[in-house]
């Protein structure tokens, strides 16, 4: 028998749960546990929420104990434009403008190019990159970030950037390299991601002492043992990522950026550990205080965000869920306007009915749906002082602001469908067979989701299920969730190279012509178990499974000159199914 | 929400369709490789993040898309396979967002190509079976206004037969055509003495380049010719059909155009709808040429885009070609500016109809095709067309039919005298099949 304590850092309140793990991998709820959020010390909420939730534990349990967690920190970091000063370099090579990348950071833009193909078209200038870093040197900044146009395709250039830091700006080693965070194309997300990795990498650092401190208080020791297998119960910390999968807390500190997100990820993923969810297209709705949520699971899957996430108005190569945030919440500010009630963006603050002083969707709910929590009182003054400003009665009106909730979630889901639907697809076959998504189930967690998912469903006309624990099925998300981890593989038979960017990993094929789909398909394999390794990703019972891979003949000449493999390959996401 | 807004208008409405999983043939040009790199390279330069630019989804076209421009033999599900329908389907997407006031410009990345198919489609011809720009300007005439003055300036290498051929007759489109010299590729017309018919003639403007021609002639001829036409028509849409191998390193063509020098043309240009037609250094020059094109439309800064080892493979032509040209630009500035004081009966003869034989071949298809073409000229309208087509595909039975078309905006005389000719057609022992094609009432019979 062992445990997983699942902490969730949310705006608003701080959730845990601790799950006892079967011998079959299944968990059992044994504990909830919540405290609220205090914003200027994550660590005090983590540290106060941890001790509640182990407080039966006994030192036996300890040993084979992991701790998942979910924080806001790096994501608040982001957008607060908190942590260390970056020099950006990049070598953009010919192609759009800098200027007109849409990038908002400073760069120091340098030469050397790099095509499509991977083929050095300009090579690097190494006192240019001398003079950068020297600039960047007397500009304060404490890191460094190097990216490439088509880095993912030829890691070379980004290489020797870093070699020439570790030999002669040892202040600056390591770097952010950018093909290193993903194998994708999208140089400006790249430069973005390595940017605020970067920029982040110290917090991190920082983070990671300071919880390890904590749980050594505890007993836990978090350095990792050297005879330590994967087989063994492992004692070990684990952060959530914006995929849904985790990262060791050791391994985070080369890739924090990787943790932004993982709220809404410990949503679905609370989703999808208390429910079969099965159905072709559900809707996970993660009602809070200030913010609804929503991610989307087509035949029990969670979709994922095409290009990579968006934080803090910078666009990334991060893998994440698709989610899509809406200003609304159960602390909305509600007004009237033109005949009409809108509920959002901003928040009102505290409930009247649960000691604030402005009126709120929760107040609604406490007064048409007979809330059984909050001050009646309180919340029928405020309602009372609304209802005389903008005439009409009170029941009427609490029952107009329910609806409004209601019909601005469903506008944004509705927003949402017609967005996904309208999606590119390149081939004749995804044209003709086009897979119109539409909701057919929701699932509600969160505070207000009991009151509210009724009525949403009711608007869509599709059945609907709150979460067990919905207060804090998030918690449950996080402690259920699994490691995670993808490579790109990129084979070039007709220069008779192989690639896998994440890993460094270049070498030249020995028979090009003898290399197929069943061999690159191996050789993407081996290589997401190699980095699973690295990452702290190879959990006991990992599979692995190639999930994207493409194929093109290249001809030049009418002659087959050679093949194209472009494949991805990524530790199967799973799920512990956890009962309530 | 990070979905861009359905309200804002965007600068740019990009369709992309790179057909990955459809070819002609695993080695011929027009393959699934074809737009790879350009793909490539959009996604690095993450252009669909830019604000400016929104991505669709293309649609499908219908048989009735079809019908309002080709007469497909011996049916449209026969001639255009599915990934025609999506090339012409996007086509009309890119046109639709610009005409809805959604997007100020609109380019129709997508393959396969168009501008080789003529009126009467008997299979493929220059890569080509169905007509993209054609099916879009008729799916705009239908929804849009049959009034609308369109402008075609296809700038492809090969000469835009097809695209000449749908519209020869047709007063209201004015087709441009900017190309390879015909006596030295593909197929071979093209030359600026083809104008028009006696409906539309002056409508019909060919350039033809001599080999050799790079950014120099190209946009020589669209200063001092094709933009004072444009000013001069006013049209009110400028559509491109962009192909893309008049580039230096293009395998099937000898031009020495830069991907620089496109994206000036296109700037110069300002076209509401591009399409793109052949092109087919697809590692060269396709993924440069297309990031060119993307930002002159998008009003941006296009002097980064430059292709590797430019200084090495570009040959500058010498002085003599620009004269050539400029003799070519001055024939049909002189031709443009007095085409309506020009007597037809010199031209067309003073016959009641104009009649033509043609032989068109059908290169892809090995089809050998004889078409003998009558229009009457009519001074109410641009006149009826009755054409007989016989068509010999190899191993084969030889497939003969006639047209009758109705352009549109037809006089009652010529409709009266078209409906007359299509009940005189019968098939029988000449005849495989007999077509109405009646354009402005979205009519087409067969039998
Ligand atoms: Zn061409
Ligand atoms: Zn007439």
């Amino acid at each position: 028998m062992r445990y997983i304590i699942g902490i969730d850092v949310g705006g608003t309140n701080t959730n845990a749960c601790l799950l006892q793990i079967d011998e079959a991998h299944q968990g059992q709820v044994v504990k909830m546990a919540k405290t609220p959020t205090v914003h200027e010390n994550l660590l005090f909420s983590t540290k106060q929420v941890l001790a509640e939730i182990s407080r039966d534990l006994t030192v036996q349990d300890w040993t084979a104990l992991e701790i998942h967690l979910s924080t806001t920190l790096i994501t608040n970091a982001i957008v607060e434009g908190k942590g260390d000063p970056v020099a950006t370099i990049v070598s953009p090579g010919p192609g759009l403008c800098l200027a007109d990348a849409g990038l908002s950071i400073p760069l120091s833009s340098v030469g050397g190019a790099i095509d499509h193909r991977g083929r050095e078209t300009a090579p690097l200038d190494m006192d240019e990159i001398r003079n950068a870093l020297r600039g960047a040197d007397r500009q304060g900044a404490k890191v460094v970030a190097v990216v490439g146009k088509f880095s993912p395709r030829n890691p070379k250039h980004e290489l020797a950037i870093e070699d020439l830091i570790k030999r002669e700006f040892p202040e600056f080693y390591p770097p952010t390299l950018g093909h290193r965070l993903s194998g994708r194309l999208n140089f400006p997300r790249r430069v973005n991601t390595s940017y605020l990795n970067a920029m982040v990498a110290r917090l991190q650092r920082e983070f990671i002492v300071k919880i390890s401190q904590t749980l050594q208080e505890k007993g836990l020791s978090l350095s990792p043992d050297p005879r330590e297998v994967p087989e063994r119960p492992r004692r070990k910390v684990f952060l959530l990522k914006a995929d849904g999968g985790t990262i060791s807390l050791e391994k985070s500190v080369t890739r924090p950026i990787e943790t932004i997100l993982s709220g809404p990820a410990a949503s679905v993923m609370g989703a999808l550990a208390l429910t079969e969810a099965r159905d072709s297209c559900t809707v996970v709705l993660d009602i809070g205080g200030t913010t609804t949520d929503l991610s989307i699971l087509v035949h029990g899957k969670p979709l994922a965000e095409k290009d990579g996430a968006e934080v803090g108005g910078y666009k990334t190569v991060v893998p994440a869920f698709f989610s899509r945030s809406i200003g609304l919440g159960g602390d909305s500010v509600v007004r009237y306007q033109a005949g009409r009630i809108r509920i959002g963006p901003e928040r009102a603050g505290k409930a009247a009915a649960l000691g604030g002083d402005s009126l709120t969707p929760t107040d609604a709910i406490v007064l048409t749906d007979g809330g059984s929590f909050g001050d009646r009182h309180r919340a029928l003054a405020v309602m009372k002082e609304f209802c005389q400003k903008t005439g009409g009665s009170l029941q009427e009106r609490a029952e107009e602001i329910n609806q409004a909730f209601c019909q601005q979630v469903v506008q944004a889901i509705n927003g949402i469908f017609a967005y996904l639907n309208s999606r590119p697809v390149y081939t004749v076959s995804e044209v003709l067979t086009p897979r119109e998504l539409k909701p057919e189930k929701l699932i509600g967690l969160g505070g207000p989701a009991a009151y509210y998912l009724p009525r949403i469903a009711r608007l869509l006309a599709v059945p609907y299920e709150v979460l067990p624990h919905y207060e804090g099925a998030n918690a449950i998300g996080a402690a259920a969730s699994r490691p995670t981890a993808s490579i790109s593989l990129r084979v070039d038979t007709a220069f008779g190279r192989a690639m896998v960017p994440e890993l460094d990993f270049v070498s030249s094929l020995s028979h090009p012509a003898l290399f197929d789909r069943k061999k690159a398909e191996q050789l993407a394999i081996k290589s997401v178990k190699e980095y699973a390794g690295q990452i702290g990703a190879l959990h006991p019972g990992a599979r692995f499974e190639v999930d994207e891979e493409e194929v093109f003949n290249m001809v030049r000449g009418f002659r087959t000159v050679g093949k194209l493999f472009s494949l991805r390959a990524q530790v199967k996401p799973e799920v512990i199914k956890v009962s309530p | 929400m990070e979905e861009k807004e359905a309200c804002t208008v965007h600068d740019l409405g990009l369709v992309f369709f790179p057909a990955f999983d459809w070819a002609i043939s695993p080695d011929h040009p027009e393959r699934e490789e074809r737009l790879l790199y350009t793909r490539d390279q959009l996604m690095e330069e993450g252009l669909l993040d830019l604000p400016g630019i929104i991505e669709y989804r293309p649609e499908i076209a219908t048989e009735d898309d079809l019908k309002r421009t080709h007469i497909c033999i011996p049916s449209v599900p026969v001639v255009a396979s599915k990934s025609h329908l999506i090339a012409a389907g996007g086509s009309i997407t890119a046109a639709k967002a610009v005409m809805e006031g959604r997007v100020k410009k609109a380019f129709a990345l997508l393959r396969p190509p168009g501008h080789h198919a003529m009126r009467l489609v008997h299979g493929s011809r220059g890569f080509c079976t169905i007509n993209n720009e054609a099916i879009l300007i008729e799916y705009l005439r239908k929804n849009y206004g049959s009034r609308l003055k369109i402008a075609v300036v296809d700038t492809d290498a090969h000469h835009a037969d097809g695209t000449q051929d749908i519209y020869y007759n047709d007063p209201d489109v004015l087709h441009i055509s900017v190309h390879q010299d015909g006596r030295t590729l593909y197929p071979g017309s093209g030359g600026p003495d083809e104008l028009g018919g006696p409906g539309a003639y002056g409508m019909t403007i060919n350039i033809p380049l001599p080999p050799g021609s790079g950014d120099r002639e190209l946009l020589f001829v669209t200063k001092h010719l094709i933009l004072p036409i444009l000013q001069e028509y006013q049209p009110d849409i400028i559509i491109n059909g962009a192909g893309q191998d008049n580039h230096y390193s293009d395998p099937l063509t000898h031009m020495q155009v830069t991907a620089e020098g496109y994206a000036e043309l296109t700037r110069l240009l300002q076209p509401d709808i591009v399409v793109l037609e052949g092109g087919y250094a697809i590692e060269g020059a396709l993924p440069y040429v297309n990031l060119g094109i993307i930002l002159a439309l998008l009003g941006m800064d296009y002097s980064r885009v430059q292709e590797p080892n430019k200084e090495r493979d570009l040959v500058i032509a010498a002085p003599e070609v620009l004269e050539t040209v400029k003799q070519v630009v001055g024939f049909l500035q002189e031709v443009w500016s007095k085409r309506r004081d020009i007597n037809l009966d010199k031209i067309f003869g003073s016959d009641p109809c104009w009649r033509r034989k043609r032989f068109i071949y059908y290169d892809t298809d090995d089809i050998h095709e004889q078409q003998g073409d009558q229009i009457r000229r009519c001074a109410l309208c641009s006149g009826y067309r009755v054409i007989h087509s016989w068509a010999q595909k190899r191993n084969a039975r030889e497939s003969r039919v006639a047209v009758v078309h109705l352009p549109w905006h037809a006089c009652t005389e010529c409709r009266n005298k078209a409906e007359e000719a299509y009940d005189r057609l019968n098939p029988g022992a000449q005849l495989d099949r007999v077509y109405l094609q009646d354009v402005e009432n979205d009519l087409f019979l067969e039998k």
